[in-house]
């Protein structure tokens, strides 16, 4: 029973959207039912590819970005006093502030095409994964260390292969959340510039005032946000099994 | 040989609390191939002493000397096995006890036949390839062992290896310790709350009083070699230096 848990929920949600939507019958809430061929007419054109591919192409593009700066940056954060000591300060300032709030001025400076977009998701993604690197790097029990440094494992040594496996549980927790923010973002980024993409379907077709083409793309993308994360999912459990259990948390998002 | 020579720490708080004194002017001299114990009252400073020779933490007065050379830092010729086992847990038994001899470039069959070696040595040869999370705590402190054997250090660093153990177990890793040690006959500095253990194993046992921590006693254990369980326990010298040590530790505490 429980297996079938999640699709329960799906179809009591469908349903619920169903009811509402026929007890409105207005315009900008069309059923499920009256979005499915919109959806299909979608795929089938092939209009959408497009669109999905450019927006897959921002995400990661700034996502191995990220990874490639953030994971070494939160690595040596939680190592060395000396690098969290600047690094921490431009972390506690960014944090909080809204990174859509960033993409006018990223757009004045960097133009309105694919630069900006992949400059503000790398922004975005950057922070959780430099920062939950910096907790399990700063939280690996020194003993590790100290036993590999016995051995002979010079400091290098010991960041590549003791310190990054050994925050590696809290480091993927970080990259999970990194992809729910990379999403939004990927999307307010395409709402604000408009070019193409998902974000800019969504907007352009409510503009139009096509809405059931807006909820087909809203669809489109929350399918493809819950498949990312699935996907993600598995791999980082097939990357973390020997680690000992400890509760899952969910994804905060921005 | 290893010399201690007015070994002092002091701890300062990150929270800039009063500094604890851990250790005061510890010295002693440790004679190759000799199994010295460590007993004293929790928090006298054991640990702080057993990770200074190990060179994981720096002395804040005097030095340790290794064959007449001051230490700079850890060496693998100093293998610790520290109490909380420090196995690393993305790597299986097997890559565990690799892994030391791979820092040391230990030539790839030489290293397959050393691991295979040590599985037999402490029977986990049909554990190799799990996670530590799939060990019970007796397989783990098996598994530490044999990892630091690897890489055959002169001497051996020994916090607790056995205090987290049932009875039976400890007895078990007790006795197959002794037969490593007569066999290879490394020096060992072992830590221990347990005074039986210690006069078990030992040839010689320093006793620590506390704050700050200093070398109240120095015990050589005058028993025969190889040691028996069942004989030494109705020996009268090992139970009269039980007896003996054990009151030491009750007016230290
Ligand atoms: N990193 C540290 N920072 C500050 N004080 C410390 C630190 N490590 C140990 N101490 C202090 O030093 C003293 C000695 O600690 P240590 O762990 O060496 O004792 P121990 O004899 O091994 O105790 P136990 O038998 O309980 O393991 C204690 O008072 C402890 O509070
Ligand atoms: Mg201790």
């Amino acid at each position: 029973m429980i297996r079938f848990g999640p699709l329960i929920v799906l179809a009591a949600l469908l349903a619920l959207w169903q009811a509402a939507g026929m007890a409105m019958r207005v315009e900008t809430l069309p059923t499920p039912l009256a979005v499915l061929p919109e959806l299909w007419a979608l795929f089938a054109s092939g209009e959408i590819w497009g669109d999905l591919r450019a927006s897959l192409y921002r995400l990661a593009a700034g996502f191995v970005l990220a990874l490639a700066t953030g994971v070494p940056l939160g690595i040596l954060c939680g190592r060395s006093a000396a690098v969290r000591g600047f690094v921490s300060p431009l972390l506690a300032l960014f944090y909080p502030v809204p990174k859509a709030a960033l993409i006018p001025i990223l757009m004045l400076w960097l133009g309105a095409g694919d630069l900006s977009k992949i400059t503000i998701i790398y922004l975005s993604v950057t922070l959780p994964i430099v920062y939950h690197g910096q907790q399990g790097a700063a939280a690996v029990e020194e003993k590790l260390v100290w036993s590999a440094r016995a051995m002979g494992t010079g400091r290098a040594g010991v960041l590549l292969r003791i310190i990054l496996p050994a925050s590696l549980p809290e480091l993927l927790l970080g990259v999970r959340v990194a992809i729910v923010i990379g999403l939004i973002v990927m999307i307010s980024s395409e709402m604000i510039v408009r070019q193409n993409g998902l974000g800019y379907d969504i907007f352009n077709a409510m503009d139009m005032a096509q809405y059931r083409l807006t909820y087909a793309v809203i669809v489109v993308v929350a399918v493809l946000g819950f498949v990312l994360d699935a996907t993600f999912e598995r791999l980082r459990r097939r990357l973390t099994f020997w680690a000992p259990e400890r509760q899952d948390q969910l994804p905060t998002g921005a | 040989m290893i010399r201690l020579d007015r070994v002092s720490k002091t701890y300062t708080r990150a929270g800039g609390g009063e500094p604890v004194r851990a250790l005061s002017e510890i010295s002693a001299d440790i004679a190759d191939g000799a199994f010295v114990t460590i007993v004293g009252p929790s928090g006298c400073g054991k640990s702080t002493l057993l990770y200074i020779v190990g060179g994981f933490v720096p002395a804040s007065g005097g030095a340790v000397l290794v064959e007449g050379k001051p230490i700079a830092g850890p060496g693998p010729d100093r293998g610790p096995v520290f109490q909380e086992f420090a196995l690393f847990p993305w790597k299986t038994v097997r890559q565990n006890i690799r892994f030391g001899l791979a820092e040391q470039n230990v030539p790839r069959a030489e290293a397959d036949r050393r691991v295979d070696e040590l599985l037999d040595l402490v029977h986990l040869r049909q554990y190799a390839a799990l996670y530590p999370k799939e060990l019970s705590g007796g397989m783990k402190q098996r598994v530490a062992i044999a990892r630091t054997l690897a890489y055959r250090p002169r001497t051996l660093l020994m916090d607790e290896p056995f205090g987290a153990l049932d009875a039976h177990t400890r007895a078990k890793l007790q006795d197959e310790l002794l037969q490593i040690w007569e066999r290879e006959r490394k020096t060992v500095l072992f830590i221990t709350h347990g005074v039986d253990e210690a006069v078990y194993l030992s040839d010689r046992i320093l006793v620590m009083s506390a704050a700050p921590g200093a070398i109240k006693a120095d015990i050589a254990v005058d028993l025969p070699r190889p040691r028996r369980r069942e004989e030494l326990l109705r020996h009268p010298r090992y139970q009269e230096l039980v007896i003996e040590i054990g009151r030491m530790m009750d007016t230290t505490a």
